[in-house]
Order: structure tokens, then C-alpha cells, then sequence
């Protein structure tokens, strides 16, 4: 009955809905089958990483004492679109936690620009604390758990250093932090960050389109748990730290001890310091503030950082270089008439006998003889001319650790200055001789050395000729052994029976009669130099360099006040004490002790 | 001989058909209640759950079904005007009384009962259009006959545009499907085609070059219709000419070059001769490519206006992010690309039922209604999803088997309109989550969830299914 152009539009019609069900059929198997795009973008749109934040690794010292302590801590968050909507209770909140209502409305205010997102409220939430909070069992809130450091010592702020959330800049120079991480800024913690870190733990959750947990994926089989940061044994001896930042209290320097058999760092104080304390929790920001405006500036490290003249503690170098160059012998004479005289040029001493030999002048600090030593070392007609001599020297002063820093497991570590032939050919246009630099032979002029480099020179001088390079991490928890070169001997261009008459100087100068008479304790045989910098700005800069006792030296020590007069009136009884601390474990000089605490000196370059 | 089933009352009914239908419904309530289950919910079986609402619904419906295979199969023919005329009370008390959902005042509301009339209008209409094309002197090809017809078509269609329900207006433009099937000239079915798509891109087309293109698509078929080539080339080549005359006139008068205008001159006249050279030569279809022609010009600037002014800024982007001139996962592409997430993720056998991720946790919004089909594709994969294609596939092919079944035109003409509307929006629902069709919202038939739509249409495809069964009773018991 149908007329041939029926049939045919019939057949036309099927095949239109065949078409249109083929596209659909091709399209659905490209999505689905083919283009694997979607099934990654489903994995995005429900799947959250959570992580889980380890403790940072404690620090303890020599004797097993906590240096730092990670004491569990948590951050108040909130999520805003969970918060209910009749609303809670703020005042619960604020008590418990200590904060104004205006300071809990404006963290809401910032939460609220992201509403889905989790946004911390406060951090360093104690213990105590989240329990109350999680008592009041308020929905949109919740507490991260973190860890914040303690110091039960309060002592070693710039030795320690402190932990900071990571900045925009650490996040694009370590790409393997995030944002809200913790991450060691300073001392210890930045130089063992790797260590003391540990590492994250991540959970996968599942979340609905609003971003509610739904549950562990997968039943958490890709989940990770956090792994604490390992320890770290100090080489710091933390009774001795807490004395030495006693003593240095109200003066402006540094105080390094080092145990020369080992390179180990005893004690460091760079003065004024902080509580390590007052870096940590919601008063942070304040207190860096406050310190960041001291003019003191007690944040800046002067045990590493410093550039100080050495003073007369050089002159045992110069000594040294002397013996080895072979310009001079310890019976050498030399007379000094209160003072070095040539020509117009001047370098004052104090009474003293007469000519002396170098034991003496070592003893009792004489300028003139060290000039003449020096002038020799420079003018020696092995080298031709003085600039020549000039190079010998310096070498010889670099392989003492000085002008370079000495790669210690400490960041920042300052490089001090030693001058070289450039400098002189520039400030004196080419024209100079060893009379014109003579300064630097007692240490003066050009010269500068951190308080590390010259407990390092105390160190050197006790092994008679080597060191190790000083550190302050004995043993790291899961390390076998400390990095290579802490324990390589690192010898100076002086060989060590060239050392010996030098140290029987610095014994006589304690124990016969000379500058550091005072720093004498019974059966220790200490070993000692004091230094006066002078100094362009005010008072001399007081300095001590010492070890003990002289045979098998435990202790090799020197300490720096800015301002403190002379090296005998201020450096050595702190020096002298300490070493008597550490060695003795007992103080039988209190009144020394009271007389050194209630020495404040003024500063009128810092307290303007 | 007769046996039982062909001279009971259920005599002559298609099963296959009613076995597909009811296939369709239980998968649509499995997927509902996928996309809806809730976990935490008390009861499974508490009212308060959409999918037990819905259960209610299939119900409901299934007895209309019923009833409607009961009943004696003239009373379709008898009430077609009626209910027409009903239907588009209906609509036009939507217009004025409605309620307004998602920008749409396409909506009656009793308490918490929400019906839309138009997805009943469509069951009218359909009849309507079965009626008149089966009477006496229905000429398909008659311009007479087509304008009718045409009347018929658009006028619920601009009420239901009007109500800003652009989607469900859009479907009647299926029926085109029907008047094809049967025997509209195929010079007028494609230039109807090119046309709607014209318009639906014609705001990114300057209007000189539209205005050329339907010259040319009209030209083109009125050849093909006609047969006649030689005198329509020598038609267009003066068309062009007159152009270039008037071009160059305006030239010479050191005027403005206006293009358009110059173009609007010469159509002009070229109507003015076509329609001079229809009455002489009495080719009257001549008559309706010049009325086709004439309309798409008067609508040629009313697209524009239609689309900045008539469509609601959401549907605006819809269509430019359909068209690919706006990319904005955030807000006007965040549905689509969710249910394409939804899908894709699904791979060949799906996640398992009630284990789809971007369904249970909320990512695909609308997902028991206009994005169902994401639940099947996500849980039941590219194999399920293709289970339930075939069977919605094979139930368009049964009705237009059933139509083509028996001559006579009321009910073969009806089961192609049912084919049409079902084909229509499993095209523009499914292809829609899948990213092949701008998103309109319409439902998946028997599986969206929404009472009205389900109930609605059960009764199209039973009218349909009556309708097959009485022609076939009589044939069986003659």
C-alpha cells in the first residue's frame, strides 16, 4: 500500500535517529572510555589532603639536658560556612582562649572572604586549652595539632636560634615547604633544619561538593603518618651557657669556649642576649618588634658575626710567625722604653721591664717587642720587599682561620677581615712598608676577628698547632657520625714545637707574674693572654684569650667586651671564672662572681 | 481465528512497548534514588525521600495507564480539538497565574504539588496535529493546508516561549519529524532545518552574510522543488546585478556604501518577481519559500533582540558557552563540566550503584532531574548508559513502527509525534550532560524525577498505545 517515497522517508527517518543515537553513543565512549581526563578531575573534585604536622626534633645538651623542648600545641581553626547559623558562643571563646571579641570578629571577617576554606583563628593554643575548647564543642571550629618549642634552660637565644612560619620568599626558594610550615630561621634550627623537621604526614580525605569530610580514601591506604623530627646532642654544656650569659650580663661582647681536643663548642654568648622564650607563641611578633628596636641589637649574633680587633691576643700570632720564619729565637731581646720609637712613628707601652725576651713579652704584653718581630717577619730580605713579606704573613694568618670563616656547622658565620696587599696598595696608593701597617702587629688597625675564630686561635695554641673546626652538634639521632670535617686535624703553617715557648709565655703572664696574674686557680695551670683593642669610639675593648689547663687543655676560651677596658679588668675574671666553673664544677671566688654581675658599662654608642 | 489476548480488553495491546516503558520507569526510580539516597537518612522507606515520592508517581501513573488501556480509542479523536483548546487555556493561565521557577513561569502550584502544564499541552497538541493532518482535503504540500498547520504549531509554541520555557517550546519544532513522515516537500524540511540553526548562531553572523545565506538556501530549494534551474540562475545573476546598479548609483551620488541596504533594495525586488512569476506560472509553493523567505527577514533582527532582550542572562551564557565564545567553569559551564566529570568518570562499567562519588557527594547539581542521566553514566558506566539508550532507542523505533503499521493517518500520525518529542529530548538531554547540546531545561522522558513530567508522559505513549491496539483489534477480529 505504501507508495515508494513513503518507504524511502521511513528509511530516512531511521537512519536520522540512528545518527543521532550513534552521536550520542560516539560521544558518551570518548568521555568515557577514551579521554582520561575526567576521571582525574573526578579524583580532584573529592579528594583532600590533609596534613599532619610532625613535632620538631629536640635539642639537647652535652650532659643529656634539654636545650629545646617540642611541647604539643595546637592551632585554632575555623571553617566559616560550618558555623551555624543562629551563631555561638564568642565569649566562651575568647575567655578560654584570652583574646578580645574584636580580635575574634575580625579573624571571622578574614574567614568569611573564603568560606569554605580552613583558616587559622590562633595559633600556640595550649593543651588545656583545647580541651576546654573541645568541651564546648562548637561546629565550624577545630584544633590542628602543632608543636611549639621550650627552652627550660631560657638560655642560647642567638645560639639556638628560632623557628618562624615560612615567608612568600622561603616558599619560592624551598619548594618543598607550604605554606604554614614551620621552619628553623637562625642558629641551630636553620643549620639542622633538615634533621630537626621531620617530615609531614598526609591524610586523604574524601569531601562533598561543600567541602564536608565524607571519610578516609580508600580506608586510608595512601595515607602517611608523621615522623618526628630526630634529636640533636649539643656540644653546649648548658650550666656553663647559663653562667656565661650571667656574667655577660649588661655588657656588650661575646664569650666563646671550645674543647680544642675535639673542635667541640662548650659555650657561646654573644651579649646582650634573649630568652629563647620570647620567640615562641602569640607574643612573638611583639617581642622581635622590641628587639629588632634595641639598640643593643641582641638578635644580631656577635659570637660569629662580629668584625673586633683582636688586640694584644695577636701578638701570640705574630710570635708564632716569627719562630717558624725563623726571624726570631725565644731568647731574643728586645728593649721597649715605654714604647717602640722610630722616627716619627710611636707605639706606647706601659712600664714593664727592660730588654725582655719573648717569654716575657708574652708575659707581660710588651708593644714594642712584637713590633720589632713583626717589622722583621715583613722586612725579611728572603722575600725581597715588604709586600712580599706582607703576603708571607698574611698566609700565615689565614691558616690561623682568620680573614676566612672557618666553616663551622653554623650559618651566618661572620668571615672577619684580615687586610691584604690590595687594600694597602689602594688606601696608601702603592707607597707603604712594614713601619706604615705596624699597627697590625698588636692586633690594631685593619684588622678583624670574630670572637670564634679567636676562642679558635685559644684552641689552636692549646693542641700546639691544630684545630678541628669548632661545632656545635655533637651527635645527630640516626647519624652515625658528625660530618667529615669536624673531625679532621686542620694544622697551621706553624710547626708545633715553634708553640711551646709561646704557652710557657701565656702560663708565666698567669702564673709567674704579668698582665693575667688574676686569672691563676690552684693545680689548673691556666694559660692566658689578655687583650686592649683600642678603640676610635670610646673605651678599649677588653679581651681574654685562655686555655686549660696546660698540659691536655679541656678548655680553650676567649671573651670579648666591647668597651670593658682593660683585657685584665673585664674579660679575664669572666674568663677565669668560667673556666673555673667548667673545669672545677664548683665557684670558690664568689665576691668575684658578685663583682663581675654588677659591672654595667655604659654604652653611649648604643644607648643614644 | 481469534484467540484470548487479541479480543480481551487488553486485546491488540503492544506488550513489548508496555515492557519497555515499564523498564524505563524502574530504571529511572534506581537512578533516582542513587542520586538522591542520603546515607544518613533514617528510614529508607519514609515519604520524605524524593524517590519514594516518585515511586508514588509511577504509581499514580500506572494506572492512568491503565485506564487509558481501557478506554475506547474514538474518544482521542473525538476530544483532540477540546483538549487543544484546554491546553492552551492552560498555557496562557500559566502566563498570568504561573509561578516562576529558574526563570520560567511555566509552573501551577497546589501546596507542595508543582505541575507543568506544558508537559500535558504537549499530549494536546499532538492530537491535535494527529486530527488535522488525518482529515478530508489535508494536503500536505498545499500552502493552504501547511499554513493551517503551521497556525496550529506555533501558536502554543510563542505562549510557551513567551513563558520563557525556550526548552520546551523548542520540542514542538520536532514535529517537523512528523510533517517529513508525512510527505512534506524535502526542499521545505531542509531549509526549515538551516534556518533554526541560523538562528541560533545568527548573532555571531554579520547580517549581510545571513541575509545572503538564506537567499541562497531559499533559491537553492525552490530549484530543487521546482526542478527549474536555467531561469533561477538567470534570477540570482540579476539579483546580483541589480545590486552592483545600486551600488554603483550610490556611488555616483558620492553617498554612503551601505552593503546591507543595497542587498535589502535588490531582495526586495527579487520578491516582487518571484511572486509576479509564481502567479504566472502557478507554481504556488513558489508562494511559501517567498513567505519563509519574508519571515526570516522580519525575524532576522528580531534574533538579536530575541537574544539580548527575550533570553534571561543565564541562558544567554548557556549559548555562548555552547558555542564555545565563553569559557566559565565557575558559573554558566559548571554544570555541564560536573556531569561531564560525572560521566567520564565512569569508565566501562560504571562505579557501582550507589558508589558514584561526584553523585553521592553532591558535585552534579540537578541530578535527580535534568542531569539524571549523569547517575547512570557515573555508577553504571558506558555500559549501563548504553543499556538504557537501547532501550529508549528501541522504544522511538517501536512507535514508529506502530505507526507505520496500519494507514490509518490519526493514529500513525500520532505515533509520530510521541517518536518526535521522545526523540527530542533523550537528543537534548543526554547530549547536554555530555557537553553535545546547549543546556535547555528539559527532562529525560521516564526517568527525570518530577511527577507531572512522568505521569504526562505515560499518557502520550499510552494514548499511542491505545490507539495501535484498537486499529489492530478491528484488523485481528475482521
Amino acid at each position: 500500500m505504501k507508495t515508494y517515497d513513503e518507504s524511502a522517508r521511513i528509511r530516512t527517518l531511521r537512519v536520522v535517529v540512528f545518527i543521532i543515537f550513534g552521536a550520542i553513543f560516539l560521544r558518551l565512549a570518548w568521555i568515557q572510555l577514551i579521554d582520561s581526563r575526567y576521571k582525574e578531575m573526578a579524583r580532584n573534585n573529592i579528594l583532600r589532603h590533609v596534613v599532619q604536622y610532625p613535632a620538631r626534633g629536640e635539642v639537647y645538651d652535652r650532659n643529656g639536658e634539654y636545650l629545646v623542648q617540642s611541647i604539643e600545641c595546637y592551632d585554632f581553626m575555623v571553617v566559616y560556612r560550618e558555623i551555624p547559623g543562629e551563631g555561638f558562643d564568642t565569649v566562651r571563646i575568647c575567655e578560654t582562649l584570652g583574646i578580645s571579641r574584636e580580635r575574634l570578629e575580625r579573624e571571622l571577617a578574614s574567614a568569611r572572604m573564603a568560606p569554605r576554606a580552613p583558616r587559622k583563628i590562633l595559633g600556640f593554643v595550649s593543651q588545656q586549652e583545647k580541651l576546654q575548647l573541645d568541651e564546648f564543642n562548637l561546629r565550624g571550629f577545630y584544633t590542628v595539632a602543632r608543636t611549639v618549642r621550650r627552652y627550660p634552660r631560657k638560655v642560647g637565644g642567638n645560639l639556638l636560634g628560632y623557628v618562624g612560619e615560612v615567608t612568600e620568599d622561603m616558599l619560592r626558594r624551598y619548594p618543598d615547604y607550604r605554606a604554614g610550615d614551620y621552619i628553623g630561621v637562625t642558629g641551630v634550627e636553620s643549620a639542622y633544619e633538615d634533621v630537626l623537621r621531620g617530615r609531614k604526614g598526609l591524610r586523604i580525605e574524601t569531601r562533598d561538593v561543600h567541602g564536608a569530610p565524607r571519610g578516609s580514601y580508600m580506608d586510608g591506604a595512601f595515607d602517611t603518618l608523621p615522623e618526628t623530627g630526630s634529636s640533636i646532642v649539643c656540644t653546649i654544656d648548658a650550666r656553663l651557657q647559663l653562667f656565661a650569659e650571667e656574667l655577660m650580663e649588661g655588657k656588650v661582647g661575646a664569650a666563646v669556649a671550645i674543647e680544642p681536643s675535639t673542635g667541640e663548642i662548650l659555650m657561646m654568648v654573644s651579649s646582650p642576649t634573649y630568652d629563647p622564650d620570647e620567640l615562641v607563641g602569640r607574643e612573638r611578633g611583639n617581642n622581635y618588634m622590641k628587639m629588632l628596636n634595641n639598640k643593643r641589637r641582641p638578635l644580631f649574633n656577635r659570637a660569629v658575626r662580629a668584625k673586633y680587633p683582636p688586640g694584644s691576643t695577636f701578638k701570640l700570632v705574630q710570635g708564632l710567625i716569627g719562630l717558624q720564619e725563623g726571624v726570631l729565637k725565644p731568647t731574643n731581646m728586645y728593649p721597649c722604653h715605654m714604647g717602640y720609637h722610630n722616627g716619627r712613628v710611636t707605639v706606647k707601652c706601659h712600664a714593664h721591664g727592660s730588654p725582655l725576651n719573648l717569654y716575657e713579652a708574652v708575659a707581660t704584653s710588651c708593644n714594642a717587642y712584637f713590633c720589632y718581630v713583626f717589622r722583621n717577619i715583613l722586612d725579611n730580605p728572603r722575600y725581597g720587599n715588604v709586600k712580599d713579606g706582607f703576603d708571607v704573613w698574611r698566609e700565615y694568618v689565614e691558616s690561623f682561620g682568620f680573614g676566612r670563616n672557618l666553616d663551622t656547622d653554623f650559618i651566618g658565620e661572620g668571615d672577619g677581615y684580615v687586610p691584604d696587599r690590595k687594600f694597602y696598595d689602594w688606601r696608601y696608593r702603592g707607597s707603604w712598608n712594614s713601619q706604615t701597617v705596624l699597627s697590625l702587629s698588636i692586633g690594631q688597625g685593619e684588622l678583624g676577628c670574630t670572637p670564634l675564630q679567636m676562642a679558635n686561635l685559644a684552641a689552636i695554641i692549646a693542641n700546639r698547632g691544630y684545630y678541628y673546626v669548632p661545632h656545635i652538634v655533637r651527635s645527630v639521632e640516626g647519624r652515625d657520625s658528625l660530618d667529615a670535617r669536624f673531625r679532621e686535624r686542620h694544622y697551621t703553617k706553624v710547626e708545633p714545637k715553634y708553640f711551646d715557648p709561646i704557652v710557657e709565655g701565656m702560663w708565666r703572664g698567669v702564673n709567674v707574674g704579668g698582665t693575667s696574674t688574676l686569672a691563676r686557680l690552684e693545680g689548673l695551670d691556666v694559660c692566658g693572654k689578655t687583650g686592649t683593642a683600642q678603640n676610635p669610639h670610646g673605651d678599649d675593648h677588653s679581651t681574654f684569650l685562655s686555655f686549660a689547663p696546660k698540659d691536655n687543655p679541656r678548655i680553650a676560651i676567649s671573651v670579648y667586651v666591647e668597651n670593658g677596658g682593660f683585657g685584665a679588668s673585664t674579660a679575664l675574671p669572666i674568663a677565669s671564672l668560667l673556666e673555673e666553673f667548667y673545669l672545677t664544677d664548683t665557684i670558690q671566688r664568689q665576691r668575684l662572681v658578685d663583682m663581675v654581675k654588677s659591672k654595667n658599662i655604659y654604652y653611649p654608642a648604643y644607648d643614644k | 481465528m481469534t484467540n484470548e489476548r487479541n479480543s480481551g480488553i487488553f486485546g491488540g495491546i503492544d506488550f513489548k512497548c508496555v515492557g519497555l516503558y515499564i523498564a524505563l520507569s524502574v530504571v529511572g526510580l534506581m537512578s533516582i534514588c542513587a542520586a538522591t539516597y542520603d546515607k544518613e537518612s533514617m528510614s529508607f522507606f519514609a515519604m520524605s525521600n524524593l524517590y519514594m515520592k516518585q515511586a508514588m508517581w509511577v504509581g499514580i501513573a500506572w494506572l492512568f495507564a491503565f485506564v487509558l488501556m481501557l478506554s475506547d480509542s474514538r474518544y482521542f479523536h473525538m476530544l483532540a480539538y477540546p483538549a487543544y483548546a484546554v491546553g492552551i487555556l492552560l498555557l496562557l493561565g500559566t502566563l498570568f497565574f504561573g509561578r516562576e521557577v529558574n526563570g520560567a513561569k511555566a509552573w501551577f502550584e497546589f501546596g507542595s504539588l508543582r505541575v507543568q502544564p506544558v508537559e500535558f499541552a504537549k499530549i494536546a497538541i499532538a492530537l491535535a496535529v494527529a486530527r488535522m493532518m488525518s482529515e478530508n482535503g489535508f494536503e500536505i504540500n498545499k500552502p493552504a493546508s501547511l499554513f493551517k498547520l503551521a497556525a496550529l504549531i506555533l501558536l502554543p509554541l510563542g505562549i510557551i516561549v513567551a513563558q520563557n520555557d525556550t526548552g520546551s517550546g523548542i520540542v514542538l519544532g520536532s514535529l517537523i519529524f512528523v510533517l517529513y513522515r508525512e510527505g512534506l516537500n524535502k526542499w521545505l524540511c531542509i531549509p526549515v532545518l538551516f534556518v533554526a540553526l541560523l538562528f541560533v548562531v545568527s548573532f555571531i553572523i554579520a547580517p549581510t552574510v545571513l541575509t545572503l545565506l538564506l537567499i541562497f538556501i531559499f533559491s537553492l530549494s525552490e530549484m530543487m522543488m521546482n526542478g527549474e534551474w536555467r531561469s533561477r540562475v538567470v534570477f540570482l545573476a540579476a539579483m546580483f546585478a541589480l545590486s552592483i546598479l545600486i551600488y554603483i548609483i550610490q556611488w555616483a551620488a558620492g553617498g554612503k556604501m551601505l552593503y546591507y541596504e543595497t542587498l535589502l533594495i535588490a531582495s526586495g525586488v527579487g520578491v516582487a518577481a518571484a511572486a509576479i512569476y509564481a502567479y504566472r506560472s502557478n507554481l504556488r509553493n513558489i508562494y511559501l519559500i517567498v513567505a519563509l523567505y519574508m519571515a526570516s527577514m522580519l525575524f532576522l533582527p528580531m534574533s538579536q533582540y530575541f537574544f539580548d532582550s527575550i533570553l534571561k542572562p543565564h541562558q544567554q551564557n548557556r549559548i555562548l558557552t555552547f558555542l564555545g565564545l565563553q569559557e566559565d567553569l565557575k558559573k554558566t559551564g559548571y554544570n555541564v563540566h560536573q556531569s561531564k566529570i560525572a560521566i567520564g568518570s565512569g569508565g566501562f562499567f560504571g562505579k557501582g550503584y550507589l558508589h558514584g562519588t561526584q553523585i553521592q557527594y553532591d558535585f552534579v547539581p540537578e541530578k535527580h532531574t535534568d542531569f539524571i542521566f549523569c547517575s547512570i553514566g557515573e555508577e553504571w558506566g558506558f555500559a549501563g548508559s548504553a543499556v538504557v539508550l537501547v532501550l529508549l532507542l528501541l522504544l522511538i523505533f517501536r512507535l514508529m513502527k506502530m505507526g507505520d503499521r496500519y494507514g490509518e493517518p490519526f493514529g500513525r500520525v500520532y505515533c509520530y509525534c510521541v517518536a518526535a518529542i521522545l526523540l527530542f529530548h533523550v537528543l537534548v538531554n543526554v547530549g547536554m550532560t555530555i557537553g553535545l547540546m546547549p543546556v535547555m531545561g528539559i527532562p529525560l522522558p521516564f526517568i527525570s524525577y518530577g511527577g507531572s513530567s512522568f505521569v504526562a508522559f505515560t499518557i502520550l505513549l499510552f494514548v499511542a498505545i491505545n490507539l495501535d491496539a484498537s486499529t489492530r483489534r478491528l484488523e485481528l477480529g475482521r
